[in-house]
């Protein structure tokens, strides 16, 4: 081997033959064309960089999304986050209920001096009170005053930049995959992304019948989660709505998370029923998904499972202009009684799924209705951590707290 | 008494007057040419590397960095080692700095601005410049430091394996200019000796660069010093003022002073690069500074470029090509000189 190498290294000297020379002035060249180049520095304290988006600077914490749940302490890797906290009772939220209990949060500090910026704590978790924040000039003289107690950490919020736009196409949260294969039905399929791929995945002919009659439903299973979620947080807030009929069902789900939490494992009778609770603006889709439902359950296959996913309120067919769609929800939103802060949230939302052409459920206040008998439906009843704190941010008062905390109990 | 005409102004003043005169003279313009010279190295290597280099020292371009520099090692603590020879350890640097003003003394910037025009200033500039040699050799065996011992010795196999080609080529410069006078040589030089004869001026030129920057300890032959293995060679020991007055102002130094010397031997020094009329009317100190100042960047330039050789791969350039091209070229240049017909000598 290594007389192989000398006998090509002689080689190549030879073939290199009077050319020596010529590397050393082929290495001026570059230094001197690097010399004219224009250099890349940024003088730091007189010119700022326009750092990622995604920059690790410094923690930033929400408290009021902070349920004292302890995962980001017991996880991170230095154990740098020192959290305190004390169980609060409060009363029955009405005549005969129960006691509640919930966390309130003392103390949240993080130590920067022994953080290595990991961002474990920030993505466990689940209430999304801990944000990455791109400022990045915080040192200290003393080493003391790196542990950041959660007033300071606080302050780091106004910072923390808004989550970036989504891309177009980009499914919401809660939103089911878009099918893989290319066959189906095309116009209905275009409108919303609609089967799960296990779903279309076998080719069978229900396969294929799954899909066209599906769109409806996966349609409405998209919206599924989030007027639930926002159902069941919202009744708190707004007690002056129709809330004699809304204050039940948390109740209920609380009672039920386990098995409303994966909406896959809601037992096939329900489905019929899941589409009666619709609000009266559109039946045909209920009884199209009444159909599907029937279809599935007649034929049991690989792939029975799957549709049953949806045990919801199906979508409304509107088509309807994001602007109007906006008006319509905030009206709807201020006659229901929510907070000027919720309605526009809330009509917000309705006209971002508008305008990307996902179909709106009903909007929560329209669930209010068919939610008593959700938990035999095994209605998600419980919030999705990814739902949840938009309704937080959105209403400060100690009510989204609440659902959380029953979750815990 | 001494009548001198300076940029027209006649006045009259005495041998010791003028002596401290030269003296002052060479006491400002060393440390201050040493330390622009460091505060262009320092801009050259930062843009060659994308850099600003020093930007924030004195206000404008960081003009005052090196003058910081040399001050916080001012301020820093002198220390001897415990084991190391006191006397010859505390005298090293001066014999390494003072031989590098002194080189400063024959180098002329116009035809009548030179400190001491001496009949045999090419052999004072190369007997001069080879005194530093002692002193690095002094400082390596007085730090009682291994490392400071290999890199004065190798330091000093390095001179006396690149003075030769000097000594050689700058031979070949006298045998071309038919002087050994500083200012006979540049005056000897209607076509600067880099572009006539033809090749001989620009080999001898080559060859003299890389001596120069051999005995300079600049990379790509910094061995005596290479701060990777020996951690500056010679005066690993040294501290504070010592350090920076045997070490980095004396290398800086040196390049200033090898930067005129080049530009005066083979760049023609205060003459114009061709020999024509319009040009003759731009101030030789102008053609000085702008020849010297182009040598300058040619030797950083260079020293940023290329990697460090390996000790033995030095020797054996400096033996088996530098040496014997070297006197190749003399015996060229002798050729020249007694055969060429005299039309082209000019």
């Amino acid at each position: 081997m290594a007389i192989d190498e000398r006998h090509h290294d002689a080689r190549l000297k030879k073939a290199r033959g009077m050319s020596y020379g010529i590397g050393l002035l082929k290495g001026m060249a570059i230094t001197l064309r690097h010399l004219f180049k224009h250099n890349s520095v940024i003088q730091y304290p007189d010119e700022r960089q326009d750092l990622s988006p995604r920059t690790r600077g410094v923690i930033a914490l929400k408290e009021e999304n902070c349920t004292v749940c302890m995962l980001c302490a017991r996880e991170c890797p230095d154990w740098c986050i020192y959290i305190d906290s004390h169980k609060e009772t409060l009363p029955p939220k009405r005549e005969g209920g129960r006691q509640r209990k919930r966390n309130v949060l003392d103390r949240f500090a993080i130590d920067y001096a022994l953080c290595m910026y990991c961002g474990i704590c920030v993505e466990v978790c689940p209430y999304d009170a801990l944000f990455w924040s791109r400022e990045f000039e915080y040192a200290e003289y003393d080493i003391r005053n790196l542990t950041h107690e959660k007033e300071k950490l606080s302050d780091w919020m106004s910072t923390v930049l808004p989550p970036p736009e989504l891309e177009d196409g980009a499914l919401l949260p809660g939103q089911p995959e878009p099918a893989v294969a290319g066959n189906g039905a095309p116009a209905p399929a275009a409108q919303a992304p609609t089967q799960p791929a296990t779903a279309s995945g076998a080719g069978d002919p229900s396969g294929t019948q799954t899909k066209q009659a599906a769109p409806p439903a996966a349609s409405g299973d998209s919206d599924a989660t989030q007027p639930s979620n926002t159902a069941s947080l919202r009744e708190t807030p707004s007690p002056a709505a129709p809330a004699a009929e809304a204050t039940p069902p948390p109740e209920k789900a609380a009672e039920t998370p386990p098995a409303a939490a994966p909406p896959a494992e809601t037992p096939k009778a329900a489905e019929p029923k899941a589409a009666e609770p619709e609000p009266e603006a559109e039946p045909e889709p209920a009884k199209l998904s009444d159909e599907v439902v029937a279809q599935y359950q007649a034929e049991p296959g690989p792939n029975v499972e799957v549709p049953h996913e949806a045990p919801h309120p199906v979508a409304l067919e509107r088509t309807e202009d994001p602007e109007a769609v906006y008006q319509q929800v905030l009206q709807e939103q201020k006659d229901k009684g929510s907070s000027p802060q919720v309605a526009e949230a809330r009509a917000k939302v309705a006209r971002v799924k508008a305008e990307r052409g996902i179909k709106r459920g009903p909007t929560p206040v329209e669930v209010e209705k068919p939610v008593p008998s959700a938990p035999t439906k095994g209605r998600p009843a419980e919030p999705e951590p990814g739902g949840a704190p938009e309704a937080k941010g959105i209403e400060p008062e100690p009510g989204p707290v609440a659902p959380t905390d029953e979750e815990k109990s | 008494m001494y009548e001198i005409n300076l940029v027209g102004i006649e006045f009259t003043i005495t041998a010791w007057q003028l002596l401290i005169v030269k003296l002052l003279v060479i006491l400002t313009v060393v440390p201050v040419g040493a330390l622009a010279g460091g505060y262009a190295m320092h801009k050259e290597l930062g843009h060659l590397q994308h850099r600003l280099g020093p930007m924030y020292a004195g206000g404008f371009h960081g003009w005052a960095q090196t003058l910081a520099d040399g001050l916080k090692f001012i301020y820093k603590e002198d220390i001897i080692p415990a084991n190391a020879d006191k006397r010859v350890f505390t005298l090293a640097p001066a014999i390494i700095f003072v031989p590098v003003m002194l080189l400063f003394l024959v180098i002329p910037i116009d035809r009548s601005l030179i400190i001491e025009d001496l009949d045999v200033g090419l052999f004072y500039l190369l007997a001069i410049g080879s005194v530093g040699v002692i002193g690095v050799l002094m400082a390596g065996w007085s730090s009682a430091n291994k490392y400071a011992l290999i890199g004065a010795l190798r330091s000093a196999a390095q001179l006396i394996a690149y003075e030769l080609p000097i000594v050689l080529t700058a031979a070949t410069v006298a045998m071309l200019a038919g002087t050994l006078s500083i200012t006979g040589i540049v005056e000897a030089q209607d076509w600067p000796f880099i572009l006539w004869p033809p090749g001989i001026g620009l080999i001898a030129f080559l060859i003299f660069l890389v001596g120069a920057i051999a005995e300079m300890n600049l990379p790509p032959f910094d061995m005596p010093v290479a701060e990777s293995e020996i951690i500056t060679g010679a005066f690993t020991e040294y501290s504070g003022m010592r350090f920076i007055f045997g070490f980095f102002f004396a290398e800086m130094a040196h390049i200033v002073a090898f930067s005129g010397i080049a530009a005066t031997l083979f760049l023609g020094g205060y003459r114009p690069i061709v020999p024509w009329a319009p040009l003759e009317n731009i101030p030789g100190v102008i053609w000085f500074f702008g020849k010297f100042a182009f040598m300058f960047f040619f030797i950083i330039w260079v020293r940023f470029t290329f990697p460090r050789l390996r000790e033995d791969q030095l020797q054996k350039f400096a033996w088996k090509f530098m040496i014997p091209a070297s006197l190749a070229l003399v015996l060229a240049a002798g050729a020249w000189v007694l055969y060429a017909p005299e039309s082209l000598w000019r």
